[in-house]
């Protein structure tokens, strides 16, 4: 079965693709069909993709998410379902154009890597691990979803296009986002601290990836509270959560690939 | 003027300014670890407070933004506490952000039990143990550690996967807590946690080619039947150094050059002691009553390395989590049941 998953992969990467150049189309022919089909496109890679890691998780016997090809392929997954909750929640079309890309950036940079599941190391195996990292990447992935939003509601203010959600939607789910994001990452610190005592018997390190996940979580909390100050909503939210995206994207590839850390990605 | 005092503790602006000051400040700070291993590697091994009173306070040119962004936590602390009273006082109008306040509620008590943590309890890693032997508890008087029993688990390819040690807690000799102690396992007991860190082993004795008698092993306290009487063994060191009056002195745990300190005994001789230096030879006499041996390979023990820590904060931490735990369900019911209302979040 571990055979077919680089062409199961590459299978759900395709139709993220062509769900993107289905987008591309639809911000230039504006026709609605275009977006239900890169819709239905971006739906059938995410089945496909649910179905590639359920496989992984059942033939691990862990959610196998402790390489940078496993966290790369979550993250994505995680991406994609969030993309899901929000067109059919919120129906933002075009939007998902921009998420898609990065979905695409995501998956396509982990397809040249390897797939094998590697084993299990004795202190990974325990659910308080699986819950951190679930919680970390879907956390991540709103963050994602949220520095999407932003950028397009900077966009949105300068081109006010009809393609594109309002101003309003766009900061209403750019909050949503923020904030689902901000309580998913709360959990997945909390679990991360609980097994941090019973393996290490300390349930904070001031390891450099323990500092920044920490730094992530001030980072949203303070977003959260931000929006309710006037100053910061709006254009100021929207700045606030693409530079958050820069301190995600520092903490889960930064320190895993540049500096030396206690989460290795490889 | 004590409403306005207040007000301005439980500010939102405050909140946010705090948040960012330290958010930047340990950004920066975090750069500065990674670049100075030296001054900064040991941070885990001991408690923050024994740290900074040593290493950090030596190096305060390029430490001063820990006591800083400790203190600016501190303070959005004191602001998340005040948020919280405030917040309690007016509850009946207020329950629907019941979520957001428990977590921060939860945070504080996390900031609390960490600066409590930070300053009082202890760290103590590389704690060495050979089966059998206690070790008495760091500022805790009258408590001992004790290994009963030590298993390291390999995989299919000899690479060590886990340790399994079992553990007896004592207090004045009376057991507190016994348990086997392995990876995810610890054993916690109040706010004292056992930890596995390492295994090792050590040489205790050696094996010996026994002429006539086959296989023998050689380890401290055995006697074996040779010559028509019994040679005890009465201390080994793996690496000794030999004195001019041929008496050994102990220099280092890795086998180097092993000496056994032995005693025949037969009747109707006068008994003999010394040292055997088995890069030597048989000492002479032994060879005259007739003992052949010939060493073969060293006899080795296993012992456990365990940390053991003790954070008084630990427990309040614990309540920090699940108090965020429970704001993080509450937040999310109500701020889907707030959007289903179509409610705003108020502006200021």
């Amino acid at each position: 079965m571990t055979s077919l998953q680089s062409p199961l992969l590459a299978g759900a990467f395709a139709l993220y693709l062509f769900s993107v150049v289905l987008y591309l189309l639809h911000v230039w022919l504006r026709r609605p069909l275009l977006w239900r089909g890169a819709f239905i496109l971006v739906l059938a890679g995410f089945a496909l993709q649910t179905f590639i890691l359920g496989q992984r998780w059942a033939e691990a016997g862990y959610l196998p998410v402790t390489n940078l090809f496993s966290t790369q392929l979550f993250f994505s997954w995680a991406l994609a379902a969030i993309y899901v909750y929000f067109e059919l929640r919120y129906r933002i079309h075009a939007a998902g154009l921009f998420v898609m890309v990065l979905n695409l950036l995501l998956l396509g940079s982990a397809l040249p890597r390897d797939p094998a599941i590697p084993p299990l190391i004795p202190s990974l195996d325990t659910p308080l691990f699986t819950f951190h990292i679930a919680f970390s990447f879907t956390g991540y992935a709103f963050f994602t979803m949220a520095f999407s939003l932003g950028a397009l509601y900077l966009v949105q203010r300068r081109l006010a296009s009809p393609l594109l959600p309002d101003l309003t939607l766009l900061r209403k789910v750019n909050e949503e986002s923020i904030f689902l994001g901000f309580c998913l990452f709360t959990l997945c610190l909390i679990m991360g601290s609980i097994w941090a005592y019973i393996a290490w018997g300390y349930y904070f390190s001031w390891n450099i990836k323990g500092l920044w996940s920490f730094l992530v979580w001030l980072f949203y909390a303070g977003m959260c509270h931000a929006k309710f100050i006037r100053r910061w909503q709006g254009t100021g939210y929207a700045i606030l959560s693409i530079a958050g995206f820069g301190v995600v994207l520092f903490t889960y590839l930064g320190i895993g690939l540049l500096l030396e850390s206690n989460h290795p990605l490889n | 003027m004590l409403t306005r005092i207040w007000k301005f503790l439980c500010s939102l602006k405050v909140a946010v300014f705090l948040a960012s000051a330290a958010t930047l400040l340990l950004m920066g700070g975090s750069l500065v670890m990674h670049y100075h291993p030296r001054i900064f590697g040991g941070m885990d091994h001991m408690l923050l407070g024994d740290w900074f009173a040593g290493m950090g306070n030596r190096n305060l040119e390029i430490a001063w933004w820990l006591p800083t962004a400790g203190v600016l936590l501190a303070l959005l602390g004191v602001n998340a506490l005040c948020c919280f009273i405030d917040w309690l006082f007016s509850l009946r109008a207020r329950w629907r952000k019941t979520g957001e306040y428990l977590i921060h509620l939860g945070f504080v008590l996390v900031l609390f039990a960490y600066f409590w943590g930070t300053l009082s309890g202890f760290r103590s890693e590389g704690n060495r143990l050979l089966v059998g032997e206690s070790l008495p508890l760091r500022d805790m008087p009258g408590y001992t550690l004790r290994l009963d029993a030590f298993e390291p688990l390999f995989n299919e390819k000899g690479r060590p996967v886990d340790m399994r040690s079992t553990v007896t807690l004592l207090r004045e000799g009376t057991t507190l807590q016994r348990q086997v102690v392995k990876t995810n396992s610890p054993l916690i007991y109040r706010d004292l946690v056992v930890v596995p860190g390492s295994f090792g082993r050590v040489a205790e004795g050696f094996r010996f080619f026994l002429s006539g008698g086959g296989g023998v092993s050689l380890i401290p306290g055995s006697r074996t039947p040779v010559a028509g009487g019994f040679l005890r063994v009465l201390n080994f060191f793996p690496d000794a150094e030999k004195l001019p009056d041929g008496k050994a002195v102990f220099r280092s745990e890795s086998l180097g050059n092993p000496a056994i300190e032995l005693e025949l005994d037969r009747p109707g001789f006068d008994s003999w002691h010394g040292w055997y230096y088995l890069k030597e030879g048989l000492p002479f006499p032994l060879v005259q009553a007739g003992v052949r041996l010939w060493p073969t390979d060293p006899v080795y023990r296993l012992y456990s390395v365990l940390t053991v820590n003790r954070d008084p904060g630990a427990g309040i931490a614990l309540a920090g989590a699940l108090s965020m735990f429970a704001g993080v369900l509450f937040a999310m019911a109500s701020f889907y049941y707030k959007r289903s209302r179509g409610e705003r979040p108020d502006v200021l």
